[in-house]
C-alpha cells in the first residue's frame, strides 16, 4: 500500500481497541504541495491514519475473514492541531457498537499527548465474491496481503511476528 | 506524489458553487495496492478533492488572501468506491461564509451514480499564532488555479468572467523577470 | 413563536451535531466548554447550525464578546472591572453572569456559557 498512514501498531485488543503511530517525515513528497510554505499533514491523511488503524482492528478481530473494509460514514472530524514534519501522530480506535454489519468506531489522534483530531467513523467489511463484484481468488489475495501488512506493522523487535499475529 | 485531488474545474461561480472532475487511475500512487487485487481511490482523498474544490471556491471570495484550511469534516456518507477507469464529479456549494470560516455542502457522483455526500467546514487562519504563516506563494497558487482551469470556466453570478486578482498577476510577472 | 421547549430541542440537536456528544449530556446547566468539550473551532460550527436551524443571524460578538474581553480599560489584573462588567451585561442580557461576577477573570470567561444561556439567546432572536 503506497498510501500507508500507519507506521507501527503499538497495541491491539481484539474486538475492542487499537493504538498505532504515524510519523510525518519532511521527505514525504506531497508536502511540497501542502503547503509550499508551510508543510503539514493534511487533515484527510490524519483521518486516513485513523481509518487504517480502525481497519486493522476490524481485520484482526475477525481473523481476516473479509477482504474489503470500507468507510461508509465519517462524522464530526475536527482538526485541532497541525502535525508538522518530525511529529508523530498517535492514533487510537475503539469499537463502540455494530449494527447490520456496520461498525461504529470512535477515533482519536494525539501529538505529544495533546488531542489533535477526533471523530466517529462507520466501517463495513465484506467479500467481493459474496457481492458478486469479484472473484474469490481476489478476496484471498487481498486478505493475504493485509495479513502480511499487519505482521510488518507490529514492533518486530519487542513483539516478534510469532506473538503479534496469534492464531 | 502530488497533492492534487481534483483534475479540473468544469464550473465555477464566485460565491455560489463549483464543479470539478477527477479521473481515477491505476497509475496513481495512492490507488496502487490500496486494496490489493481490487483497488480503488481511498475515501479520504475524495474528501480532500471536495476540500480542494470547496476551499478554492471559498478562498476566491477574499481574492485568495484568506489562509483557508479544512477545519472540520462534519458529515460524510459514501455509497460505493471509486474504481480505476472512473471519473468522479464534484458538485460543491457554499452554504455559509463568516469572518472566521466557511461551510460547504457537496455531492459526488462516479460515472453519474451517487458516490458520496459531504458537509465540510473551513477555518481562516486568523489567530496570532499564524501571523508568520503563508501557505502558498501568490504566483504558485495562481499557477495551480490555472492548472485546474479555474479562470477558463470561472465567472461571477452575473455571468461576467472571473477576474484574476492583480497582486497575483504582478507576482507571476515578477517571477519572469528573474 | 416557538416555545422554550422547542427552542431547547433544536439547540440540543445543534450541539449534538456540532460536538458529537450524546443527547443526555446536553442539559440546560451544562457549560459548552467545560462540560461539552467545545473548542474554538466548534463555535463556528455551533453558530452556523443555530443560524440554519432558526433562520436567524448571529453576530459573533453577541455570543463571544472578544472585543469587550480584550479592551484594556475594562480589565484590571486580569479581571473585568465594574465598567467592563456593565458592558458585558449590556451585550449579553440573556446570560446568567452571577457566577462570573463573583470572580470575573477574563481567562475563565470562555467556560461561562451554558446551554440555557444559548437557549435564552435564541429566544431573544426569534421573538
Amino acid at each position: 500500500m503506497r498510501l500507508a498512514q500507519i507506521d507501527r501498531i503499538l497495541s491491539l485488543e481484539k474486538g475492542e481497541a487499537i493504538t498505532a503511530v504515524k510519523g510525518l517525515a519532511l521527505s514525504e513528497e506531497y508536502l511540497k504541495d501542502h503547503f509550499p510554505r508551510f508543510p503539514v499533514m493534511p487533515g484527510v491523511l490524519m483521518l486516513e491514519s485513523m481509518f487504517q488503524a480502525a481497519m486493522y482492528l476490524l481485520r484482526a478481530s475477525d481473523d481476516f475473514a473479509h477482504s474489503m473494509v470500507v468507510l461508509k460514514e465519517a462524522r464530526n472530524f475536527k482538526f485541532n492541531g497541525f502535525v508538522q514534519p518530525g511529529d508523530q501522530l498517535v492514533v487510537t480506535a475503539k469499537i463502540q457498537s455494530v449494527k447490520d454489519g456496520v461498525y461504529k468506531i470512535k477515533t482519536e489522534g494525539q501529538i505529544a499527548g495533546k488531542p489533535a483530531v477526533s471523530g466517529i467513523m462507520f466501517l463495513e467489511q465484506f467479500n467481493l465474491a459474496d457481492r458478486g463484484t469479484g472473484a474469490a481468488a481476489t478476496d484471498d489475495h487481498m486478505i493475504s496481503e493485509f495479513k502480511k501488512n499487519y505482521q510488518r506493522l507490529f514492533d518486530q523487535i519487542n513483539n516478534p511476528v510469532s506473538t503479534a499475529v496469534d492464531g | 506524489m502530488r497533492w492534487f485531488w481534483i483534475d479540473r474545474f468544469t464550473e465555477f461561480v464566485s460565491g455560489k458553487h463549483a464543479k470539478a472532475v477527477k479521473a481515477v487511475s491505476l497509475a496513481e500512487e495512492a490507488v496502487d495496492e490500496y486494496a490489493p487485487g481490487a483497488t480503488y481511490l481511498p475515501a479520504s482523498l475524495l474528501i480532500e478533492g471536495t476540500a480542494q474544490c470547496g476551499g478554492l471556491l471559498v478562498a476566491q471570495l477574499s481574492d485568495f488572501r484568506n489562509r483557508t484550511v479544512l477545519a472540520k469534516v462534519g458529515n460524510v456518507t459514501f455509497h460505493q468506491q471509486a474504481y480505476p477507469g472512473s471519473v468522479v464529479a464534484f458538485d460543491v456549494q457554499i452554504t455559509s461564509v463568516q469572518p472566521n470560516g466557511a461551510f460547504v455542502s457537496a455531492q459526488l457522483t462516479c460515472n453519474d451514480k451517487p458516490l458520496a455526500e459531504l458537509d465540510l467546514m473551513f477555518a481562516f487562519l486568523t489567530d496570532d499564532r499564524f501571523d508568520d504563516v503563508t501557505l502558498f506563494e501568490p504566483a504558485a497558487l495562481l499557477r495551480m488555479c490555472r492548472l485546474m482551469r479555474m479562470f477558463e470556466v470561472g465567472k461571477y453570478e452575473d455571468g461576467t468572467p472571473l477576474k484574476i486578482p492583480q497582486y497575483m498577476l504582478d507576482a507571476e510577472k515578477a517571477e519572469l523577470s528573474v | 413563536m416557538p416555545s422554550n421547549e422547542e427552542v431547547f430541542g433544536k439547540v440540543q440537536e445543534a450541539l449534538v451535531d456540532a460536538l458529537g456528544v450524546e443527547d443526555d449530556e446536553v442539559t440546560p446547566e451544562a457549560t459548552l466548554v467545560g462540560d461539552l468539550g467545545a473548542e474554538s473551532i466548534d463555535f463556528l460550527d455551533i453558530v452556523f447550525k443555530l443560524e440554519k436551524a432558526f433562520n436567524i443571524t448571529i453576530p459573533r460578538e453577541e455570543l463571544f464578546p472578544d472585543d469587550i474581553l480584550a479592551t484594556t480599560t475594562y480589565i484590571q489584573d486580569g479581571k473585568l472591572n465594574a465598567e467592563g462588567l456593565a458592558k458585558l451585561k449590556e451585550r449579553m442580557p440573556f446570560a446568567d453572569l452571577t457566577k462570573f461576577e463573583s470572580d470575573p477573570r477574563v481567562q475563565d470567561f470562555g467556560n461561562l456559557l451554558t446551554v440555557q444561556d444559548l437557549v435564552n439567546y435564541v429566544c431573544t432572536k426569534v421573538a
